[in-house]
């Protein structure tokens, strides 16, 4: 009986998937047209940048998939894996300069960036200010002071609260509401900024998670070697507590950059936000199916290669193995 | 407890609370200095005037003649009306997909593992849009027998008119959300030894029989928790409703501001709303959570 149960479950499975696999076939044979995808790659990587200057961006995405190659298939040579922290720490700073200029490079308004180089830049910019003040959030929350644990605690269970688009929306309109007259930010540091206040309630909470699995006698072991309580927190607990909540953080960093694109709806031209205009263009008209599977293959790809990459690191962090 | 800040304790939190109130100080300076630079107080009195925008979809009577308020109101009930019913759908949906992980079919077995890598590696918005523009309205004008009736216009289900954007917000909030249950409940299954499914396996209980009356009752300890916090995002996730254009609770709020210019008294009135949204869903998880832990030990 289970058997034929089971018989009948695979054959039933095997007639759906028969039928979703015929009809994509069909589609794509038939009806699928990837103009809309193929005459726009440019669009899609750079966004609206000055032509002239498009080897910028570009060369920006070209340098974070080679980063990510070489670290993921990675030399064995002992010079390589050294360096390749400080390459990675030298990526966003790298990325802004490109993209913004100066120093050498014409300067191009933040108006103009858009597409890929844009989700990427908006992910690493706020990733990169939330994990601080994410961390100190933890700390504060782990405090015996009441004020510090008191407002940390505050801040994150109100920042859990509310949805992200509202973060970003209010941010849009009122931090300019909190500067001072006379004093502007432009669009993509408010989203940025946004998404870090937003992102950080959540790595606190990740990063008290690591905080909470390290035993007190690890404290209490650095206390007896004399370290001071500052440096027991930066050389013993803080490294322990980051390497528990890699995981964790790892999730919190794919959905920062899933959730960039919610900046479409808010009128930035990032890789959703470029997709909706072309699709408002008579040319590419009913074209949805075909620009949302190239969207969905980029994004997958994107989160995959960025999955791939913490579990590079969580094995090269493992203490068992660097041990030998 | 953490033993830094021991020395000194006072002054820092002295040092702390000065740079708070000066921090805060001048944001509140800046903010009146802005208000009134542009003609606005805060001022809650623009919620009795008429909204004057129509919505689409209404569970209440609503005109454009009717206040702002009830607007809002409105909004709070379609946003109810999709948490409700996707919370259910996901929930059934996750169970069965993070079930089918431990199953010993192998086709279902990674029929489930690739819907859940897929949807969880693809955004949300990107998703919605999907089944709004592709799925929904693209469906051809379909009766099934009578009961149910498909179109792009919506579907109509036994008397019951579903519009097109509920239908993709549910559909996209249940399908992404039910990913990451299916995840949590298989972490859940898998914290379940394994000498109970032998146990019920020996006994010569069904598979399904099995996994429903020994392992799920026991995994549930290792679920709920998880499964709050999705229910949560699904609540959340729901304001992305706005990008198909279904008239949730944030769409209105958003059109409000639009119209009135109070984005400050919008954004409190939004707070406190999904403050209340959340503890409605956490107390009632709790209560769950106290019932299911207090059956589970009155069965030991």
């Amino acid at each position: 009986m289970n058997r034929w149960l089971d018989r009948w479950l695979t054959l039933m499975l095997l007639a759906l998937l028969g039928w979703a696999g015929w009809s994509c076939l069909h589609w794509l044979w038939r009806g699928a047209d990837w103009t809309v995808v193929v005459t726009n790659l440019p669009l899609y990587a750079v966004g609206s940048y000055p032509e002239a200057e498009r080897w910028r961006p570009l060369l920006c995405i070209v340098a974070v998939v080679v980063l990510i190659v070489i670290t993921l298939l990675g030399t064995r040579h002992g010079e390589w894996r050294r360096s390749l922290p400080l390459l990675w720490s030298a990526m966003a700073p790298l990325g802004i300069w490109l993209l913004a200029g100066g120093l050498g490079l014409s300067p191009v308004g933040t108006q103009s960036w858009g597409g890929f180089s844009l989700t990427l830049l908006l992910t690493a910019g706020s990733g990169l200010l939330a994990l601080p003040l994410g961390i100190v959030l933890a700390l504060g929350r782990r405090s015996d002071l009441p004020v510090l644990r008191g407002g940390s605690t505050a801040y994150i269970e109100l920042m859990r609260a509310i949805p992200l688009i509202a973060v970003l929306f209010f941010g849009q309109l009122l931090i300019p509401l909190f500067l001072p007259p006379g004093v502007e930010i432009n669009r993509v540091l408010r989203a940025v900024v946004a998404f870090a206040l937003f992102a950080a309630a959540y790595i606190a909470e990740d990063v008290r998670g690591g905080l909470q699995a390290i035993p007190p006698t690890q404290r209490e072991a650095a206390a007896v070697l004399g370290l001071s309580p500052r440096q027991s927190l930066q050389l013993v607990v803080l490294p322990q507590a980051l390497r528990v909540a890699l995981p964790s953080l790892t999730n919190q960093a794919v959905g920062l950059l899933q959730n960039t694109s919610l900046m479409a709806i808010l009128g930035l031209v990032e890789l959703l936000g470029i997709s909706r205009s072309l699709l408002a263009n008579p040319a590419f008209i009913g074209r949805y199916l075909e620009v949302y599977i190239w969207l969905a293959a980029v994004y997958w790809l994107a989160c995959t290669a960025m999955a791939l990459l913490a579990r590079h690191l969580e094995i090269q962090l493992d203490p068992v193995r660097s041990a030998r | 407890m953490p033993q830094i800040f021991r020395r000194g304790r006072f002054w820092i939190q002295l040092g702390v609370v000065v740079a708070l109130m000066a921090f805060g100080g001048l944001l509140i300076n800046n903010i009146t200095v802005n208000l009134i630079r542009t003609g606005l107080g805060l001022d809650f009195g623009w919620l009795w005037r008429p909204a004057g925008f129509a919505l689409a979809e209404t569970a209440l009577p609503y005109a454009p003649t009717d206040s702002y308020a009830w607007a809002l109101v409105i909004g709070w009930m379609n946003s109810l009306k999709v948490i409700l019913v996707g919370l259910l759908l996901a929930t059934m949906l996750g169970v069965a997909a993070g079930a089918a992980r431990s199953s010993r079919n192998r086709l279902l077995r990674s029929l489930s593992g690739g819907y859940v890598a897929l949807i969880r590696q693809v955004p949300l918005l990107l998703q919605l849009l999907f089944w709004y523009f592709v799925a929904f309205l693209g469906l051809p004008d379909t009766p099934v027998g009578g009961l149910i009736h498909f179109s792009n216009q919506g579907i109509r289900l036994l008397g019951l008119n579903l519009s097109v954007e509920f239908c993709s917000v549910l559909t996209g909030l249940v399908v992404f959300t039910g990913a990451s249950i299916a995840e949590i409940v298989r972490g859940g299954i898998n914290a379940v030894s394994l000498g109970q499914w032998e146990a019920f396996r020996s006994l010569g209980l069904l598979e399904g029989v099995g996994l429903r009356r020994i392992v799920l009752p026991q995994a549930l300890p290792a679920i709920l928790p998880a499964l709050t916090s999705q229910f949560l995002n699904l609540a959340k996730n729901s304001t992305l409703a706005i990008a198909v254009g279904y008239a949730d609770l944030y769409a209105v709020s958003d059109t409000t501001i639009t119209q009135t210019g109070r984005a400050i008294e919008g954004f409190l009135l939004l707070l406190l709303s999904f403050l209340l949204l959340n503890l409605l869903i956490s107390g009632g998880m709790a209560l769950m959570n106290g019932a299911v832990l207090g059956r589970l030990q009155r069965s030991r």
